[in-house]
């Protein structure tokens, strides 16, 4: 070794220690209220010491979450969106990170410059330029009544579809870079021995360039499925209604909008097994990736 | 090249003698280097040589202090090494790839070791020009690393090692990274500054025949272990083992048996024919290897297959190279030799297909034992 | 065959027209969105004609006149500047501590590392409320909800940012100036200051300006730890503000924020790709090394 071992535990300790208190202890925090009491004030009370846990607002929260319960709505909608949403974003942005990666030369540069823009526009923004041209007297109806249609969608009273649509439109940019870096990484020999060896472009896609592409596709699905599960801003913005509420608005609800601490606890914690179960595939599929290539 | 107040032979403190102890070194399951035992004379140009992963880059780390020993010590002019971390060792490196700090010119890059040991200002402007004057890049002071060839940069890299006089200098292939015309001329020059300077240089390699051409004396690694360390006359004409003989130059091993031995030297069987071997390991017996180099093989008309020593052959190929002719025979046994002949002017053609009788003199023959045989201190 | 033989290489045009539409697509209502800004009416939907009203024309509701935007603005900025300040040194040497740590406790502190990356803000956003309003102990106690509470919310989201760009930097130098340094006598804390710092300069300069956009742009760690009015931000605004009848003033405060984040992150590139040139490594765009955020 070349430092002695203090060098680096000194250098590590203060990012470690501000990551242990506002990491560590604030996910202990949310178990501890998710598994405390509620006085009399409904005020939560934390349950500090695991062997005091009363697992009763959690078993509720779970309770409710599938069908039939109190939040199966919200669980289903949440779903529904994320995995429409989640469709579109690969449906529309695999091709393009794919022609950027692959076949743009000259505009290269250019491109990446313009998918990398969307990137740190605010998600706000993009929003508010959304619900300025889906208003009643916006462009979007104004082209629509031009080609015809005169009795337009009440696109921001509250439906799926536009809510979907702006998920698509809000997260896709971060589907689209991961993915694109993974498709730009693939070794140009590989393809070249492809064509070589007598696959056709259709073939060579499907053969190589898919299969070598898919870690950073699953990447990208990640970076998009996360965020979504935890979106409320998208809903209530777009469609304000209780109609398209999703896990979201319903744990901003608790949190924010009352004395309900509790159950936006233990909500977030039915939230995150959800996702675990979406991460342990994701861990999977890259594990057996890595042992396939090994 | 003006060596000036650098540092001649005569006023050197410390010596630059190096012993190596039982140096092991583990990465995890891997054992990089074997316990080495190795002694490194002051004022000498030693060289670590081997092919990739013989763990000579390893031990020159352990020496210089990058990485620590799982076993074993190295002792600098009497002082264990163990204790002190490598910025307080009085050792320098040449790193491969220079590693020129390229936030620095190159003044700044050669005077970072001397403010580190706060030598005055004028004292240190003084040395840092005598040390680029030795490497003849006075002129390129104030140029940044990212500007200069890369010959030149392994200039800047010596001058920062060397204008801080230390006991003993390290080169971890620092010819490398250069094209074959400008490597030949820095390793006459590198040589010849050692010469001048007079500070033990361990020199790391895999190029056998740069280290037979610069090395006062070499050790030759093998997974781990030194296979043999000699002088390069010692280590080409007596090589103690196979992989020796085979690493520097070409090494026409062949499995043959012995058959005895008395005051005239070995006598051994290959195939039907019988051979007198005078060099070598006299009390070998049974299988054992022989060395033959091609510059001693003679190649003579078929019809004069008389006399001993004289095998029957064909021509299989020839490789002209301009200061010689590379005959591949094969021989009647199925065994082939690579014959060196040199291009003397005469018109002698040997041509593919031509039979020919392959004369091995005794005292070219080198007999090796089968039992690689403890590192000999020669 | 007569004609101009189909080059087997060339893409099928409708990728290349895809392509384009996306772009359009996403670009084009943010565009607009500005655009509006410029409305000269008060509707943020119907083009109305061009004027500078919103910005500064009318004495009490543009952008600079209007005392909730303004503070809005300052309050954004502030945050950023507090952010970059903390995150940016806690995750130089958390990055070059992890970078030399080989020990059995260096996995797990690299998951911690990246927890924040990989959680959604909204379970961030849960849990630090939680913690400042339910956790009755000392540092916690006396930290209540607003300035400091959603400094500390996005220091720690903007952390690991921090610790990736810097790492990936540490790596394409690699350890050979440090050992040079330590070699030519530095020690320790020298070959730091002296040699590994001036190298890293770059990525630390770009992760600072990475640090401050995410600052600005960020929304639901910073509402959710807000306390009233006076905490509001810029996205914050916009959000509270976006389905009521606000002016287009809005829309130049969310052009603002567009603007300045944009400028963060394109003088942060800047910077990153242009230290790039310096220290002499083969292949690989900066690009390339940013986006190699292999998990």
């Amino acid at each position: 070794m070349m430092y002695s071992r203090w060098y680096w535990r000194a250098l590590v300790s203060p990012g470690l220690a501000w990551l242990g208190l506002f990491v560590l202890v604030p996910t202990y925090a949310l178990v501890a209220v998710a598994t405390g009491r509620i006085d009399e004030l409904y005020r939560p009370i934390p349950a500090w010491n695991p062997a005091k846990w009363n697992v009763g607002f959690i078993r509720e929260a779970f309770a409710a979450a599938v069908p039939g319960g109190a939040y199966w709505p919200t669980v289903r909608n949440t779903l529904l969106y994320v995995g429409a949403a989640l469709t579109l974003c690969i449906v529309i942005g695999y091709p393009v990170a794919y022609y950027i990666a692959r076949h743009a030369r000259r505009t290269k540069a250019l491109l990446v410059l313009l998918i990398v823009i969307p990137f740190w526009v605010s998600y706000l923004m993009r929003m508010l330029a959304w619900v300025g041209l889906l208003s009643p007297d916006g462009y979007v109806n104004q082209v629509l009544a031009a080609v015809g249609i005169t009795q337009p969608p009440d696109w921001l009273g509250g439906y799926p579809l536009p809510v979907i649509l702006a998920l698509t439109y809000g997260y896709i940019p971060f589907f689209i870079l991961p993915v694109y870096a993974g498709l730009d990484r693939i070794d140009r020999n590989l393809l070249d021995a492809g064509r070589d060896l007598g696959a056709s472009p259709l073939r060579n896609f499907l053969h190589v360039t898919l299969p070598l592409s898919r870690p950073s596709l699953l990447a990208g699905c990640v970076l998009v499925v996360l965020p979504m599960f935890g979106d409320y801003y998208t809903n209530e913005l777009i469609s304000r209604s209780p109609r398209t509420s999703m896990l979201g608005n319903q744990v901003t609800l608790f949190m924010l909008g009352g004395p309900q601490k509790n159950r936006g606890a233990a909500l977030v914690i039915v939230m995150m097994a959800i996702l675990l179960l979406a991460m342990t595939y994701y861990v999977v599929a890259t594990a057996r990736d890595r042992a396939r290539a090994a | 090249m003006d060596g000036g107040q650098l540092a001649t032979r005569a006023d050197r403190a410390p010596v630059g003698e190096i012993r190596v102890v039982g140096l092991t070194k583990r990465f995890d399951e891997i054992v990089a280097v074997a316990d080495i035992d190795l002694e490194i004379r002051p004022g000498e140009f030693f060289a670590l040589l081997g092919p990739s992963g013989c763990g000579k880059t390893t031990i020159l780390r352990m020496i210089a202090g990058f990485e620590e020993p799982t076993a074993g010590t190295v002792v600098l002019d009497g002082e264990d090494l163990s204790r002190v971390p490598a910025h307080r060792r009085n050792v320098n490196t040449v790193f491969q790839s220079y590693a020129l700090f390229p936030h620095l010119d190159v003044f700044g890059n050669v005077a970072f070791g001397l403010r580190r040991q706060k030598v005055p200002r004028a004292e240190l402007r003084r040395r840092v020009g005598e040390a680029l004057d030795l490497v003849q890049l006075g002129d390129q002071s104030r140029r940044r690393p990212m500007q200069l060839s890369g010959g030149q940069q392994q200039r800047v890299a010596l001058a920062r090692a060397l204008v801080l006089r230390p006991a003993v200098l390290l080169l971890d292939e620092p010819l490398g990274a250069l094209d074959a015309k400008l490597r030949k001329q820095l390793q006459v020059e590198l040589k010849a500054l050692q010469e001048q300077v007079g500070i033990t240089f361990v020199f790391v390699t895999h190029d056998q025949e740069e280290a037979l051409s610069m090395s006062d004396r070499i050790a030759v690694m093998q997974a781990g272990r030194i296979e043999q360390v000699g002088t390069p006359r010692a280590l080409y004409e007596e090589p103690a083992t196979p992989f020796v003989a085979d690493f520097l130059g070409v090494s026409n091993l062949m499995t043959v048996e012995v058959e005895g031995s008395d005051s005239a030297g070995s006598w051994l069987r290959i195939g039907e024919f019988r051979l007198l071997a005078r060099e070598g390991d006299r009390l070998a017996r049974g299988v054992a290897t022989i060395v033959v180099r091609p510059e001693r093989i003679v190649l003579e008309p078929y019809y004069a297959l008389e006399g001993e020593n004289r095998l029957p052959a064909m021509v299989e190929r020839t490789m002209y190279v301009g200061s010689a002719v590379h005959a591949i025979v094969r021989l009647a046994t199925g065994a082939t030799l690579q014959a060196s002949v040199p291009n003397t002017g005469d018109a002698v053609n040997w041509q593919q297909g031509t039979p020919v009788s392959v004369h091995l003199p005794a005292d070219a023959i080198r007999v090796l034992a089968v039992a690689s045989p403890p590192t000999p201190r020669s | 065959m007569i004609g101009r033989a189909r080059n087997p290489w060339r893409a099928p045009r409708f990728l290349a027209v895809g392509t384009w539409l996306y772009i359009a697509w996403a670009l084009v209502p943010v565009a607009v969105a500005i655009m509006f800004s410029f409305n000269d009416g008060r509707s943020r939907s119907v083009w109305q004609g061009f004027s500078m009203r919103w910005w500064w024309g009318d004495p009490n509701l543009s952008l600079f006149h209007h005392p909730d935007y303004t503070q809005a603005l300052v309050h954004s900025i502030r945050l950023a500047v507090l952010d970059m300040a903390i995150a940016t040194p806690l995750g130089v040497m958390l990055a070059l501590g992890l970078n030399r740590w080989r020990g059995r406790g260096s996995r797990p502190a690299n998951l911690l590392m990246l927890v924040p990356l990989v959680t959604p803000e909204l379970v961030m956003a849960v849990s630090l409320l939680l913690l400042f309003t339910q956790v009755a102990i000392v540092p916690f106690a006396l930290v209540e909800l607003g300035t400091t509470a959603q400094v500390i919310g996005q220091v720690t989201v903007s952390l690991p940012y921090v610790v990736v760009i810097v790492r990936s930097r540490l790596a394409s130098i690699g350890e050979q100036y440090e050992e040079a340094a330590s070699d030519l006598g530095a020690s320790p804390l020298q070959a730091l200051r002296l040699v590994l710092l001036p190298l890293l300069f770059p990525a630390i300069v770009a992760s600072m300006l990475i640090v401050f956009a995410l600052s600005m742009d960020n929304f639901v760690v910073t509402q959710y730890l807000s306390s009233d009015q006076s905490t509001a931000t810029i996205p914050m605004y916009v959000y509270a503000n976006t389905r009521g009848a606000a002016t287009p003033a809005l829309n130049a405060l969310a052009s603002v924020l567009v603007f300045l984040t944009l400028l963060a992150s394109g003088v942060a590139f800047g910077v990153y790709a242009f230290a790039q040139r310096r220290v002499r490594r083969s292949g690989g765009s900066a690009v390339r090394e940013l986006t190699a955020l292999d998990r």
